[in-house]
């Protein structure tokens, strides 16, 4: 499917309830199509993409394309038998949360997702970018705007509104998980990091046992 | 079915009796363990009738449909039926998942009842 050149291998994985789109946003972002009918095959629920990523320094200036592989994981609805234990959320260095807007059930259960992630994740503060998807069911809409900004702004998260079907800032929440993915793993000494809300920040490197790696493999040295 | 032997037609009863049971009516299951039952379900264990039921009904779906590929029966030298069920299924609106479980029966005053009973998914790539 790929040639084995890139950078970094980088996992995302899709949470939320279940019927809030994951499958279908995550087949808008890689195949640019929305597929109401999606057929899974089971056993290998992910979808890739090969992007490249351009940091910005301080200055402004573009460095070097990192050739990223993009892997994006998705639930079988396993959920529904058993809890997701940390071996489900091994390896995954950044989080898609997804709820739906014409579903207030699954906006109220973004803090319980969210609580699964502290426990589970590889640090305490996993980077997170919530999605508010639907946003093309505008007259169906039962969650506001306001409020989902809030409840992202509270757990420190970006938050977009997001449509699987007509493709709304799908591709936009996924680079900006990329950007905090990137970000964090240029910082190689945690302890000596705050973020901006002053909570120190594990790297990638550091995080509890088994914490992802950057999965990268430097193949081509430049 | 008259020339099968008759561990297949018991264990064949019993794993559509077991899966209509579930489709339907899971609540109802209890009639077929007994209060020696064993379940793993997912690698989480339960011992007893009443902790086996409370397991399955609080499953969080409404409507679930199991559908079969293929099931295995063995006479056991003790005079049990050892039987193993392959197949998919669906819990709302879900995808199709691909699940296999494995059940003990035993004759017990002339009634079948099911005394372990192991579930898994059958799903690779996750954990």
């Amino acid at each position: 499917m790929f040639d084995g050149d890139y950078d970094y291998l980088i996992k995302f994985l899709a949470l939320g309830d279940s019927g809030v789109g994951k499958t279908s946003y995550l087949y808008q972002y890689t195949d640019g199509k929305f597929n109401s009918k999606f057929i899974t095959t089971v056993g290998i629920d992910f979808r890739e993409k090969r992007v490249v990523y351009r940091s910005n320094g301080p200055d402004g200036a573009t460095g070097r394309g990192q050739r990223i592989h993009l892997q994006l994981w998705d639930t079988a609805g396993q959920e529904r038998f058993r809890s997701l234990t940390t071996a489900f959320f091994r390896d995954a260095m950044g989080f898609l949360l997804l709820f739906d807007l014409t579903n207030e059930q699954s906006f109220l259960n973004v803090r319980n997702w969210i609580s699964q992630l502290q426990i589970h994740a590889y640090c305490e503060n996993p980077d997170i970018v919530l999605c508010g998807n639907k946003s093309d069911l505008e007259d169906q809409r039962v969650v506001k705007e306001e409020e989902a900004k809030q409840l992202a702004e509270k757990y420190g998260i970006a938050y977009y509104e997001t449509s699987a079907v007509d493709g709304t800032n799908v591709s936009k929440a996924v680079e900006t998980l990329l950007d905090l993915i990137m970000k964090r793993m240029e910082r190689p000494f945690a302890s000596a990091d705050q973020n901006a809300t002053g909570t120190s920040r594990r790297s990638v490197t550091q995080g509890r046992s088994g914490g992802p790696r950057p999965l990268g493999r430097r193949r081509v040295k430049s | 079915m008259g020339d099968k032997p008759i561990w297949e037609q018991i264990g064949s009863s019993f794993v559509q009796h077991y899966y209509q049971l579930f489709d339907n009516n899971r609540c109802h299951l209890g009639a077929i363990y007994i209060d020696s039952s064993c379940l793993t379900w997912e690698g989480q264990q339960f011992h007893g009738k009443e902790a086996i039921v409370e397991k399955i009904t609080m499953l969080p779906f409404q409507k679930i449909q199991h559908s079969i590929t293929s099931q295995d029966h063995q006479p056991t030298t003790d005079g049990c039926i050892l039987s193993m069920v392959v197949g998919q299924l669906k819990a709302d609106d879900d995808q199709i998942m691909g699940f296999h479980q494995v059940f003990l029966l035993k004759n017990i005053s002339d009634a079948w009842v099911c005394t372990n009973d192991m579930f898994r998914l059958a799903l690779h790539n996750f954990g």
